[in-house]
């Protein structure tokens, strides 16, 4: 039975410690699970540990002089704790980092370049390019003006093609949503989930806005001060009482509710 | 005013300064992958010129393989001095790095000394230095050469800057953390661009080697470099091209004017002019990218 769990799970990460500079302890033991084929959210506040979760399991973090200092992390059944970031990509793991981060000076269709495997022949980095396009028109209109001067929207929606060129297996976005009109989060999540159902694309979203995100992913986690304070099926997170009222806005909550835990929401929210 | 003399002293000029490009490709190159100015390209320059030297005129071989065999030598070192000196500095401020490069000169002078000595050496590339005259125009026939092999190296670049490894150096050259992300090795990158260089001051050794000697006077081109290097913006290497020219023109024909003015000397306050007024006027040079405002 144990097994058969395992191997459902694309994704596995057990009680994983994350020490920055070798003091600063950021995440305090955080299991996290990812079925293969599902959408699983990672909610929580500003410094929660979400990024730090993320860059674990990328092998970003040795170049914020992190490392994990306990715990392992299975991908399909491989540990990968020590394994180097760019051995992780070939195996399939992206990681679209916080802040979108395109390549500025280069065009969007040789940011999508930069990211093909050495290996990739060229026509299937054509096809490649010709499927992200067609996820994305707007950035086909733009494939040859300077990344740097597009809007934060595309900026995303390129941030999360160059991440597809890998090939990836599973798809780590953290906080897509960050800055960007209702309407383009709608659309850029419309997207992942229509590839996360066509292609069977595993994906690990962290999100602060939990409204949107509990709406298309299967699972969430709640994070907070580096450990996992929750986690269950979607819906029942957006049932939850203190999910609906940090996250969804309340609603029924009445004013004297509010009040009693404003300071508490703030920081949540900060 | 005798135009044939002023354009005699701007033709040559453009060919000098084409020549301290040749050097300053090689700058761009590394500030392009490690956003530090190499200090020790003089060094690499001279010591491209000495393998080219130990390997035709001390080991025997003719030039046409010694030179492709010392930028193949100086290619696995540029990766060498990534691999055991950068590498350990990945994340450290940027001023750790140029101190870095700064002690690599140093150190690649004292072993040029202690290998061959300070006699100053002829290249012996064989080219003629019979006048070549174009109209009434005196032409260097060297400098002829060496301006050509700088273009050739221009566009070589320019064309390896469109190709898959050579977006994926550009994409180093933008932002780290996201090339990790995607599975760049920024690490082999960095001494791919390190590689490149040193081949770079293969080129420019054996030119300016012919040209002045082989001696440890070659890693002083690093000062004249630089300039060109920041004129043209440190980090494009069309700028560095038409900085060359630029420079090697002004120098030219004003030191031609200033000279009897000041008595000689004039050609290093020339050159020392640019390098102050580019940094106070215009820090991004000619052709340097500007980081884009985020919107
Ligand atoms: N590079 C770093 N060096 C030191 N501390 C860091 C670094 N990155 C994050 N931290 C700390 O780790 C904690 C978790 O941060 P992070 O994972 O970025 O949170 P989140 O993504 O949930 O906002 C915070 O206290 C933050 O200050
Ligand atoms: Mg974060």
């Amino acid at each position: 039975m144990q097994e058969k769990v395992e191997a459902q799970n694309i994704l596995s990460m057990n009680s994983i410690e994350v020490l920055y500079d070798n003091v600063l302890l950021a995440i305090k033991g955080v299991s996290v699970q990812v079925p293969k084929g599902e959408m699983i959210a990672l909610l929580g506040s500003n410094g929660a540990g979400k990024s730090t979760t993320l860059k674990a399991i990328s092998g970003l973090l040795k170049a914020e002089r992190g490392r994990i200092s306990r715990g392992e992390i299975k991908f399909e059944g491989t540990d990968i704790t020590e394994m180097l970031a760019q051995k992780r990509v070939e195996m399939g793991i992206c990681h679209v980092i916080e802040g979108r981060r395109v390549f500025e000076h280069l065009t969007p269709d040789e940011n999508l370049t930069a990211a093909a495997p050495m290996g990739m022949s060229k026509a299937t980095l054509n096809a490649e390019k010709e499927k992200i396009y067609s996820f994305f028109p707007r950035l086909a209109e733009r494939k040859n003006s300077q990344a740097g001067y597009l809007s934060g929207g595309e900026q995303q929606m390129l941030a999360i093609g160059r991440a597809l060129v890998t090939q990836p297996s599973l798809l780590m976005l953290d906080e897509p949503s960050l800055g960007l009109a209702p309407f383009l989060v709608e659309e850029i999540f419309g997207i992942i989930k229509q590839i996360n159902q066509e292609q069977g694309l595993s994906v690990l979203l962290v999100e602060q806005n939990a409204l949107a995100a509990l709406e298309i992913v299967s699972e969430g986690y709640l994070i907070e001060n580096g450990r996992v304070v929750m986690h269950g099926a979607a819906d029942a997170l957006k049932a939850n009482s203190d999910i609906q009222e940090f996250y969804l806005g309340g609603g029924e909550g009445t004013n004297f509710h509010e009040v009693k835990h404003y300071s508490r929401r703030k920081r949540w929210l900060s | 005013m005798d135009w044939v003399f002023l354009s005699e002293l701007a033709i040559n000029g453009v060919l000098t300064g084409l020549l301290y490009s040749l050097f300053a490709i090689g700058l761009v190159l590394i500030y392009k992958a490690s956003s530090v100015p190499n200090l020790a390209q003089g060094g690499l320059t001279m010591v491209g010129a000495y393998v080219v030297l130990a390997l035709s005129h001390d080991a025997g071989l003719p030039l046409w393989l010694a030179i492709p065999l010392a930028a193949l030598i100086m290619f696995g070192l540029g990766f060498g001095i990534e691999r055991v000196a950068l590498r350990r500095l990945a994340g450290r401020p940027v001023v750790m790095i140029l101190m870095l490069t700064l002690g690599l000169d140093i150190f690649l002078r004292g072993t040029t000394l202690a290998i061959w000595g300070g006699t100053s050496r002829s290249m012996e590339l064989g080219v003629s230095y019979d006048p070549l005259f174009l109209g009434d125009i005196f032409i260097s026939r060297i400098h002829l050469v060496g301006a050509g092999v700088a273009l050739a190296l221009f566009v070589a670049f320019m064309l390896f800057f469109r190709t898959r490894t050579g977006i994926k150096l550009r994409a180093i050259a933008d932002d780290y953390m996201a090339s990790w992300s995607v599975g760049i090795s920024v690490e082999r990158g960095v001494g791919l661009s390190w590689a490149l260089a040193s081949v770079v001051a293969v080129a420019a050794g054996v030119i300016w080697g012919e040209i002045q000697g082989v001696d440890q006077a070659l890693s002083l081109l690093l000062l004249k470099g630089l300039t060109v290097a920041v004129l043209g913006g440190l980090d494009s290497i069309l700028g560095a091209v038409i900085a060359g020219i630029i420079l090697g023109v002004v120098e030219n024909v004003g030191a031609d004017f200033l000279d009897p003015l000041v008595g000689g000397g004039s050609r290093e306050l020339i050159v020392a002019a640019v390098l102050i007024l580019t940094v106070m006027i215009r820090p991004h040079g000619l052709f340097g990218r500007h980081d884009i405002e985020r919107v």
